[in-house]
């Protein structure tokens, strides 16, 4: 697990919930404060007869970009949660091998092939892209759940055990919140991923934030790439640094309790 | 020894009969799969969506009776597991894949009208899923029988080769094929472009992530900078990057006539390959940090006390420790660029990324896929030979 380890600052100062705050006020007011931007877009545009996007609102394009991101997600944590725990159960064990190589071997398939791979089966629209989220996204949520349930020492186990706990409550009273740092750290990665990949989404036909980006290049109109990308930059900073919030809180609560 | 150890367990898990669960269901999917699912489609032309065809049509009685039976053998041997079993289990596995092209000639044969010669055979659900089960049962056989990377490697290449065979001899009217043969030049050009800009990209974040790495341990307040700048890097999706990269280039290259001569513009290869070498960054200088702190204290001060000098002990002894994990990086690093350059394709960059998206611009699927494939293929190569080259190289042998 060397590779994913991330490098914390050395000076681990608790930014708590202020960092989340600040980028989701600063993409709601570019959101809203969007067409008011108007003469700033202009300059970079001095010759293109519009210079703000207006196929769709950005609301709209952001709330179908938080749509599929979320569809997906939410389908991805379930589905690869549930996964990690049934091939670590002594039932499950015999698929625990190739399910542990699958999910390093699909860290290799790049996205883009995988949306591409997609389209033929499913067609345009919206629905390649939420299938291609949750196959790319899968990969790292059950990567991580088993290496967080796998990382649970098997003393605590059998303590556990000894205490009289059912296997049930072992799981969701010892495991499981013994891996949840983990487990979320995957989560994070996949869904951080996520919000990239839909944006390539608007080649196939969804309409999300990549919509402007994509419009941008192929009309060669530099304002609309770059309110896409702005959008899309925020929308990921704000969700990532929630989940660096919501990480950091849940590392102080275990090393706390 | 744990007194648990010596406790008398009584063992629950104590059967006799043990089938493998996994090449059992798997195979089980299988055959559900074949039966339910289409195995091709004809197109007259490649536009159109194609009709498609049940198991029946495609290959007859006979050859749906002969992968039935195929795929029955493997229940059976999926349900006495050993060695022996598992061997002949992998053999009917390779003649499957091997038999795949065939099954495929037989349809082209049967469903393709010859007088149609834009007429073309796509390759259907049921086949792309047989083939995606056949690989899990080939990864879980390989697990059973310990086979090295190697022989795997080797077996999947034999296989590819008689693939590759014939496509190119017999499966004229596969739509893959047709939309190879009508771009060649175009497809060899754009998979050497594909490699040069990852080659590019890698080869720069290498030296770079080096020096930063270096330059880290040097001074602490630049490790904290440069890390969160990068991490915010990487939070920016690709595309976007791209993208935000075409004005200040394309401004760049309006007002100074000197960068414009080296071939700095708003669209094409700099623009990607700058995003490339960013986001090539991170990956390459945390691995690359991390495989230099990680060499243990003790070597080095043994190293120190046999007399190495400063630099002798980074080159002698720190930097060679070192190098599995820093080739771990460049493995990531590589499998990264590879499919961040098909997105590169978008702005004019080139690349195999360039037949996705036209491919999708025209809904021609099998110009997609022929953009598609290759990227994934070059993915799993350069991770799997990246992978054998870190092990080699690890001190003390294989792990």
């Amino acid at each position: 697990m060397l590779i994913s380890r991330r490098i914390e600052p050395s000076s681990n100062a608790n930014h708590g919930w202020a960092l989340p705050l600040i980028w989701g006020v600063l993409l709601a007011a570019a959101v809203l404060g969007m067409p008011y931007l108007e003469s700033v877009f202009r300059w970079l545009e001095p010759d293109a007869r519009q210079v703000i996007y207006r196929r769709a609102e950005f609301s709209t394009l952001l709330g179908r970009h938080l749509l599929v991101v979320g569809v997906a997600a939410a389908v991805t944590i379930l589905v690869g949660v549930l996964a990690g725990i049934a091939v670590t159960r002594k039932r499950g064990q015999d698929f625990l091998p190739l399910v542990g190589q699958l999910a390093s071997l699909g860290q290799t398939f790049p996205p883009v092939a995988v949306l591409a791979l997609a389209v033929p089966t499913l067609g345009f629209g919206t629905l390649p892209i939420i299938v291609a989220l949750m196959l790319y996204g899968l990969l790292p949520i059950v990567r991580n759940t088993l290496a967080g349930l796998q990382g649970v020492s098997t003393d605590i186990k059998q303590a556990a055990l000894a205490m009289g706990m059912t296997p049930w409550q072992v799981l969701h009273r010892v495991e499981l919140p013994l891996a949840a740092p983990v487990i979320l750290a995957g989560v994070r990665t996949s869904v951080t991923i996520n919000i990239a990949t839909a944006a390539l989404g608007a080649t196939v036909g969804a309409s999300n934030l990549g919509d402007p980006i994509i419009a941008g290049i192929v009309n060669g109109n530099m304002a609309y790439v770059v309110q896409g990308a702005l959008l899309i930059a925020l929308l990921a900073l704000t969700v990532d640094s929630l989940f660096d919030a919501y990480q950091q809180t849940l590392r102080s609560r275990l090393s706390a309790s | 020894m744990p007194l648990t150890d010596a406790l008398p367990i009584a063992k629950l898990n104590q059967r006799t009969w043990h089938p493998n669960a996994v090449l059992l269901s798997l195979s089980l999917v299988m055959l559900a799969v074949i039966w339910l699912l289409n195995p091709v489609s004809v197109a007259p032309n490649r536009i159109v969506p194609g009709t498609s065809y049940h198991l029946l049509d495609a290959v007859g009685w006979f050859g749906a009776l002969l992968i039935s039976l195929l795929i029955s053998a493997l229940v059976a041997l999926a349900l006495l597991p050993t060695r022996a079993n598992y061997r002949a289990m992998l053999a009917l596995v390779i003649v499957m894949l091997l038999l795949m092209p065939f099954g495929l000639m037989v349809a082209s044969h049967w469903l393709v009208d010859p007088g149609l010669p834009q007429a073309r055979l796509s390759i259907g659900a049921a086949s792309w899923s047989l083939l995606f089960i056949l690989l899990l049962c080939l990864v879980e056989l390989r697990l059973r029988l310990g086979l090295s990377r190697l022989a795997t490697t080797l077996l999947l290449s034999c296989v590819g080769v008689v693939w590759w065979l014939s496509a190119s001899l017999w499966l004229q009217n596969m739509a893959l094929v047709q939309e190879f043969q009508a771009r060649e030049q175009q497809f060899w050009r754009a998979t050497l472009q594909h490699i040069q800009l990852v080659s590019m990209a890698v080869g720069v974040s290498v030296v770079a992530g080096l020096l930063l790495a270096m330059l880290m341990r040097r001074y602490a307040k630049l490790q904290k900078i440069a890390f969160s700048l990068l991490n915010f890097l990487q939070t920016i999706p690709s595309i976007a990057l791209f993208g935000l990269l075409l004005a200040p280039l394309a401004w760049v290259a309006a007002n100074i006539p000197f960068l414009a001569q080296l071939g700095v513009s708003g669209i094409g290869t700099t623009p990607a390959l700058i995003a490339l070498i960013a986001y090539s960054l991170l990956p390459m200088v945390r691995n690359t940090y991390i495989a230099l702190e990680e060499v243990s204290s003790d070597t080095l001060e043994a190293a120190k006390a046999m007399g190495m000098r400063s630099s002798q002990r980074f080159w002698q002894v720190r930097f060679p420790l070192a190098l599995p994990v820093l080739l771990e990086g460049v493995r990531v690093t590589t499998v990264q660029a590879v499919g961040l350059t098909a997105v590169a394709a978008l702005i004019g960059a080139g690349g195999l990324g360039t037949f996705i998206f036209q491919g999708l611009g025209q809904a021609a699927m099998d110009m997609v896929l022929l953009g598609a494939i290759p990227i994934l293929l070059l993915a799993l190569v350069v991770d799997a030979s990246l992978g054998a080259l870190a092990d080699a190289l690890r001190p003390g042998g294989h792990e």
